[in-house]
């Protein structure tokens, strides 16, 4: 029994020991690995020591303050937008609005990743109300509603817990809701007062971005899927147009189809076509990002094991309950790091609407410096502070997607 | 038990059954019918066509000449028909497919609620009774890929009978497990047999068959080529190819 328990206890050879074994083992096992090392580790530290140095000496931040709001909302509050009257309450309430919505999801899904993202954006926002702006650069109404977002998101979290508000299906139908309410608020209505339209022209900044990124990526998914299916539909007609629909968008530039949407469109159609410019903008990006998502989800499907399918219809399921039970939670669980690339890459793929005029994110500060003499040297300033606000973004969803990977068992079952 | 049982009524008929693969003659005019509570082994060298034939009585594949007739029902294009017999057929596949997103109970509830449309505690405690049936029932809680092969394929078991079917197929059950997973498979087969299932197996168990079956029917090249009770079948076989087949497996 004793020598069946020392069996069980032997351990793997252990490598040679600290810090300075493993350097020896890693970084200078051979003469070439020793060169590699101190190459590599020459350049990392001169880039670190440059790079650091420009950062909090030679760098000139004042171009990101002289921006401040523009950044986040554009041209909207401007005199021309919004005449005689302070519109910045409007996008600050569609902000208390998402995080009310996050502080619901925190209290739906019970803690875990939908905690930390509520509490980190609701303890951001609220940051912000302590900018070292005057009280006429940036006003106390404004810094009173970004602390709002604090009891907001408590609130949203109590009404989850407390109330039968608090299930998945509900938290999705008040987000459509906000949705639509946050678009009126910014839109405006003509007979409202003190909301009087504002003219979706001065959208802008990282609020156009988002709006356009949130549409696409809750429309193109179930639009992305309805083409999958369709691309492998028995129907030939069905088949037909989903392969046209999906071949023409991914086989043309974004950039062109958004030109387009913009001057064939007043061509083809009277010059009062109800559908504004935004409007065709977010359709044209939806779509494009459709065609890609249909491959990825088409991917996933064809990955499946046919007798996965088979078994569901050996035990009477229809066909359609196949593949929305059976097939296509397995494809879409299997392709989530394509789907969430595709995701990210189409949040970026919004700032390309400069092209038909709007100032989003980028190009409210490309515009800035170019209109004052004293910021046109700051173009390096500006493009880091954009690289490190689009990086926190992205790796905000590659790390949410990372735990719905982990939470789903994917690569396990 | 192995042999005396005749067939009464039948609940499958097929009359000349054909099925082609693009231009391959999968089945050559298979006729044959089984009868009520029967148990039918079928054997043959692999390609024969043995399992495209068992997939031809749910419609997985489908026959391009010749009836199928299930428990009074034809099978026919129409959807209505097929998914009538599929409600009465349970089938059993070699890859086991359990739905890897699903834990056992729910893979073994999902056709009982969508298809039947039972309560979900209704459908639960189905489904804990034929898992203790299979006897895994503290597996429950699991998902199919932390389960063993054997186990698997018991709960793919328990999944096609919770829709309490007449008639149960087997795809060469025990072909992707290891030896010593085999028996508790065989071992659940066994008692359903008993039972009185209806149940027609493609398997290469010769022990099995001889004990099991009240019929041994011989596929070779899409055509049944040797169809008699298990002893007549491994002791006294007529045709060449049976015999060929047989010496080569029973050596």
């Amino acid at each position: 029994m004793a020598s069946d328990h020392a069996e069980a206890l032997v351990r793997p050879p252990r490598m040679s020991g600290g810090a300075a074994g493993w350097a020896r083992e890693n970084l200078f096992g051979t003469w070439y690995d020793a060169v590699l090392t101190v190459v590599c580790g020459t350049t990392v530290i001169l880039a670190l020591l440059f790079g650091l140095t420009w950062v909090f000496r030679d760098a000139d931040w004042s171009v990101v303050s002289a921006l401040g709001g523009r950044f986040v909302i554009g041209q909207y509050n401007i005199v021309a937008a919004c005449p005689e009257q302070d519109c910045f309450w409007r996008p600050q309430a569609g902000l208390i609005m998402i995080v009310f919505l996050l502080g619901m999801g925190w209290g739906v899904a019970r803690g875990g990743t939908a905690r930390t993202a509520a509490i980190v954006v609701a303890v951001a926002a609220a940051a912000f109300a302590f900018l070292p702006y005057g009280l006429d650069e940036m006003g106390l109404d404004v810094r009173i509603l970004l602390l709002a977002c604090l009891p907001a998101t408590a609130l949203g979290w109590a009404v989850a817990t407390y109330t039968p508000l608090g299930t998945p299906r509900r938290l999705v139908i008040m987000g459509v809701v906000a949705f639509v309410l946050a678009l009126v608020l910014l839109r405006g209505v003509g007979w409202v007062p003190g909301l009087e339209p504002v003219s979706v022209i001065y959208w802008g900044g990282l609020m156009l971005n988002l709006l356009l990124a949130v549409v696409g990526i809750t429309l193109s998914l179930p639009i992305g899927i309805a083409l999958a299916l369709g691309r492998r539909s028995s129907l030939p007609v069905v088949k037909l147009l989903c392969v046209v629909f999906i071949e023409v968008f991914r086989g043309v530039p974004l950039i062109t189809l958004l030109f387009m949407s913009q001057t064939l469109v007043p061509l083809a159609f009277p010059e009062d076509f109800p559908v504004n410019s935004l409007a065709r903008a977010a359709i044209i990006i939806t779509l494009f990002s459709s065609a890609y998502m249909a491959e990825n989800i088409r991917g996933g499907l064809q990955a499946l094991h046919p007798g996965q399918a088979e078994a569901a219809r050996a035990l009477g399921l229809p066909g359609w309950q196949t593949t929305m039970l059976i097939s296509l939670p397995q494809a879409i669980r299997n392709v989530i790091p394509a789907i969430v690339g595709q995701f990210i890459s189409l949040f970026k793929d919004t700032t390309l609407v400069y092209i038909i005029g709007m100032l989003d994110v980028v190009e409210i500060g490309r515009v800035f410096i170019q209109g004052n003499q004293e910021f046109l040297d700051n173009g390096p300033e500006l493009f880091v502070f954009l690289a490190i606000v689009f990086w926190i973004f992205t790796y905000s969803m590659s790390y949410v997607s990372k735990r719905v990977e982990h939470h789903l068992g994917v690569g396990q079952r | 038990m192995t042999n005396g049982k005749e067939a009464t009524e039948p609940i499958i008929v097929c009359r000349d059954v054909h099925k082609w693969f693009g231009d391959f003659h999968a089945l050559k005019g298979v006729t044959t019918s089984v009868g009520r509570s029967e148990k039918v082994v079928i054997l043959g060298p692999s390609g024969s066509g043995k399992s495209t034939f068992i997939r031809t009585i749910n419609r997985l594949e489908e026959h391009q000449r010749g009836d199928i007739i299930v428990d009074d029902i034809e099978l026919t294009n129409d959807v209505r028909n097929i998914d009538a017999i599929r409600r009465e057929v349970g089938m059993v596949f070699q890859s086991f497919n359990l739905f890897p997103h699903l834990t056992v109970m729910n893979n073994i509830t999902l056709a009982p609620m969508k298809v039947r449309h039972w309560p979900r505690a209704q459908a639960e405690e189905v489904a804990l009774a034929f898992l203790e049936r299979v006897g895994i029932p503290e597996q429950a809680n699991k998902y199919p890929a932390e389960l063993s092969g054997g186990q698997q394929q018991r709960v793919a078991i328990a999944r096609a009978l919770a829709m309490q079917p007449k008639i149960m197929l087997f795809d060469e059950p025990t072909s992707a497990l290891d030896p010593e997973m085999i028996k508790e498979v065989l071992d659940v087969m066994r008692e359903l047999a008993t039972s009185g299932m209806t149940m027609i197996i493609v398997t290469h168990e010769v022990g099995f068959a001889r004990e099991v079956a009240d019929r041994v029917i011989m596929f070779d090249e899409g055509k049944i080529v040797e169809e008699a009770p298990p002893n007549d079948f491994f002791n006294n076989p007529q045709n060449d190819r049976a015999k060929l087949f047989l010496s080569q497996i029973l050596d």
